[in-house]
């Protein structure tokens, strides 16, 4: 029971001070939501197009643009701001279609198309889709062309005319397309539900570590003295310290997983193995937050330490950047963190689909973290509490 | 005067025995800078070489036309590596591989196909996962798939032309033949011309390095203005007063704590990520420029927020979401100016990005570009610093 109560005095000291509601609930939700927007989904490049004043023909190629796959395009006012977007790689890649591309056209001008792209070899590369726009709108611009050359046409808008409403009918050659592997990402996820899990796992561990602080404040105010000054056990004040991480874990997940779906629609996978990563993680957090609370004295040295370790081990595990993008001898070296075992277990339930029977040997490497951390942690503090 | 040097010097002694600000201002952005970096170098940023397979089992004038003008002059540019294959399958099983990004077949019989007008189709296989590459393969098929589309269309144009006017029989194939090779032989009707621009975005380690330093300079400075309030708890800053220092003295010592422990880190910063994992901060006037008014718009926000605060601890969490919430959108962790809509736009209400964008900008151009990143962070340093001026001129009137 005074375990309970132990625990309980933790929870409240930490919702007490509202910046810690901040971190603890506003600040992963805020992030889940801003990489989803930014990173969600499959990486689209992005164009920009400037085509003030080039009239239909202009209008009729921006639209050819904006139906090719996987480029998302961007109109912009002027060429000179183009430039800029492009230079700060807001942007991946410019073209300009000049004021006055219509007329040119019709009249039977040369005209230039301006593409603008960074030395970077992903920046250029996307001039071929610019180049294959084009020559499909040139096919009717060159049809339209050569009928008034030859005679067959009074003007370059009847020939045009012409040559669209023959187009259909005539065979053409044409290019079809087929994708070959096994996708490295599952194709169910939605945009923010990856994010979601990975920040989910990174906050949970960052802020169990800073529970350090609190054990540290727990020392110095003297609160730890008066608990075994009453007819405490040391066993249960560590009992209590350690059930009061783990109780702030827990609160701090249900809340960011159920405000998540609900606000962003994030899918998280079967309800019985998303408890048990959350509970097992939370062990392994609260036993990592005691034992470096026994081992500083200084709150600030603490907080220093804490950010260190919680977003060093959150990236290298694989909270940042999906693990499956990693090299080979980079993962092997991620699963050294608990976070890369969480998100091994986060993407088998939401992007496979799988039961808590299928993360089991997930669980099992996490339960094994605890065990060894919370053994650690419990140790330490009886003895910087005995001393 | 001689009063507000012995203070600082005595805090700043403070601030570098406990090692919390070292931890802060130097070890941590450090260690993250290093961390991110050596994870994210392990990744392809999208930025290779496109590997194209080809398969041409027609071997008809139009796939030589092809294999031998069109896919040279796109490997020319060493952006895009050509790979002749012989087989389809084992084509195939390179893109499913990821060796090969996407191949492009052109089947048999193709080129007899084109010649008889007659319906016919190129094939693209694509790796699933490189999308983007796939599509650029694809652009390139479809290119001389749709100049194809034009000589035919041309001659279809033409012959629908005459036969109109004249109401008269379908032309013949002599005429047909005349009227392709003039069609193949007229230009293009758009051309589209490369124009390269500079880069003005930082490479990946300079930006880990400068993100990261941003980032903890903003935890880094209230060491020094929040020491203030933890004089006031502790009745030292009471003692002060009471001595004949001036309010401006005290004031101005910690201010200067903050600029200094600003100073420390960042020059620490900035020579050991050059020296250790070779981050390229650009030209050195242009970064002390940006790298002094960063740490005055840091010292002034700090300082505002320190000066509104009831108490030390108060202050120091109010510092931290704040600290926390520009860097985010400042873009230190990820680029936020890339991102949709009023996001983008949003990311300069923080001084960091100004910093950072300061900083890409005098990769790309000489150092008169960071007067207009340089006034913004003056702006947040005065408005910010101003504010907390103000307050904190009736401290200890308590």
């Amino acid at each position: 029971m005074k375990v309970l109560w132990i625990a309980l005095a933790n929870l409240r000291r930490m919702f007490r001070v509202r910046t810690n509601i901040f971190f603890v609930f506003v600040f992963p939700m805020a992030l889940i939501l801003v990489l989803g927007a930014t990173f969600g989904g499959s990486y689209t490049p992005r164009l920009g197009v400037v085509s003030a004043g080039s009239g239909p023909l202009g209008a009729a190629l921006l639209r050819q643009l904006e139906q090719t796959p996987h480029l998302r395009v961007v109109t912009v006012s002027d060429p000179a701001t183009l430039l800029t977007q492009v230079e700060r790689g807001n942007l991946a890649a410019g073209v300009v279609i000049p004021p006055g591309y219509d007329g040119a056209v019709s009249a039977g001008r040369a005209v230039t198309l301006r593409y603008l792209a960074r030395p970077d070899q992903s920046s250029q590369q996307l001039g071929e889709t610019v180049r294959g726009a084009v020559a499909r709108q040139a096919a009717l611009l060159g049809a339209a062309r050569f009928a008034v050359t030859q005679h067959s046409a009074p003007s370059f808008s009847a020939g045009l005319a012409e040559a669209t409403r023959i187009a259909p009918a005539v065979p053409s050659v044409s290019v079809t397309q087929t994708t070959a592997g096994t996708a490295l990402f599952s194709r169910s996820l939605g945009q923010f539900d990856e994010g979601a899990w990975t920040e989910l796992l990174l906050f949970l561990f960052l802020i169990a570590l800073t529970g350090a602080v609190a054990l540290i404040e727990t020392r110095r105010l003297g609160v730890a003295r008066r608990m075994l000054a009453t007819p405490t056990s040391p066993a249960t004040v560590v009992a209590g310290e350690t059930l009061g991480r783990v109780l702030i874990a827990c609160v701090q997940a249900l809340v960011i997983i159920l405000g998540s779906a609900l606000l962003f629609g994030v899918n998280w996978g079967a309800p019985a193995g998303v408890a048990a990563v959350v509970i097992l993680f939370a062990l392994v957090g609260a036993g990592a937050g005691i034992f470096m609370g026994t081992l500083f004295r200084n709150e600030q040295q603490a907080i220093g330490v804490s950010l260190l370790l919680g977003l060093g081990l959150g990236a290298l595990g694989g909270c940042m950047v999906p693990l499956e993008v990693f090299s080979p001898a980079m993962r092997r070296v991620a699963h050294i963190t608990p976070q890369a075992w969480g998100n091994d277990a986060f993407a088998r339930l939401v992007g496979h689909g799988a039961s808590i029977g299928g993360i089991l040997p997930q669980l099992g490497v996490l339960a094994a973290y605890a065990a060894v951390l919370l053994t650690l942690a419990a140790w330490r503090l009886r003895r910087v509490l005995s001393a | 005067m001689r009063a507000a040097w012995l203070i600082c010097a005595k805090d700043l002694k403070a601030r570098l025995r406990d090692r919390s600000a070292i931890l802060i201002g130097i070890v941590v952005p450090l260690g993250l800078a290093f961390i991110f970096n050596s994870i994210f170098s392990g990744i392809s940023g999208g930025s290779d070489v496109i590997s194209l397979g080809v398969v041409n089992a027609d071997h008809g004038v139009v796939s030589q036309q092809f294999t031998g003008a069109i896919l040279p002059a796109v490997g020319r540019s060493g952006l895009i590596a050509i790979h002749p294959e012989a087989g389809l399958t084992q084509a195939r099983a390179l893109a499913a591989k990821g060796t090969l990004s996407a191949v492009i077949v052109i089947p048999a019989g193709f080129s007899a196909r084109v010649q008889a007008g007659q319906p016919a189709s190129m094939q693209v296989i694509g790796n699933v996962d490189a999308p983007v590459s796939t599509e650029v393969a694809r652009s390139i098929a479809e290119s001389f798939a749709a100049d194809l589309n034009r000589i035919r269309l041309s001659v279809a144009t033409v012959a629908a032309g005459t036969a109109q006017s004249a109401g008269s029989a379908p032309l013949p194939p002599a005429r047909i033949q005349a009227l392709a090779a003039a069609a193949a032989a007229a230009a293009a009707p758009v051309a589209v011309n490369d124009v390269s621009a500079q880069t003005k975005e930082l490479n990946q380690k300079s930006f880990f390095a400068a993100g990261m330093a941003v980032f903890f300079l903003f935890f880094t400075v209230q060491f020094g203005v929040t020491s203030l309030l933890e004089e006031r708890n502790e009745g030292t800053l009471a003692r002060l007063l009471a001595a004949p220092i001036s309010r401006a003295s005290i004031l101005g010592a910690k201010l200067l704590t903050s600029f200094l422990l600003g100073v420390i880190s960042m020059t620490v910063l900035v020579v050991a990520t050059t020296l250790l994992f070779g981050a390229t901060w650009g030209n050195p006037l242009g970064v002390a420029v940006l790298v002094v008014v960063a740490i005055l718009a840091a010292t002034g926000i700090m300082a505002l927020i320190a000066a509104v605060a009831r108490n030390a601890e108060q202050a120091a969490n109010w510092q931290s979401v704040v600290a926390v919430i520009l860097g985010l959108l400042g873009g230190t962790f990820f680029p936020v100016s890339q991102a949709p809509g009023v996001l983008s736009r949003l990311t300069f209400v923080a001084p960091q990005a100004w910093f950072l964008r300061g900083l890409g900008d005098l990769r790309g151009g000489s150092i008169s570009v960071v007067w207009v990143p340089a006034l913004a962070m003056l702006g947040f340093a005065a408005v910010a610093g101003g504010l907390a001026l103000t307050r904190l001129r009736h401290l200890g009137e308590v």
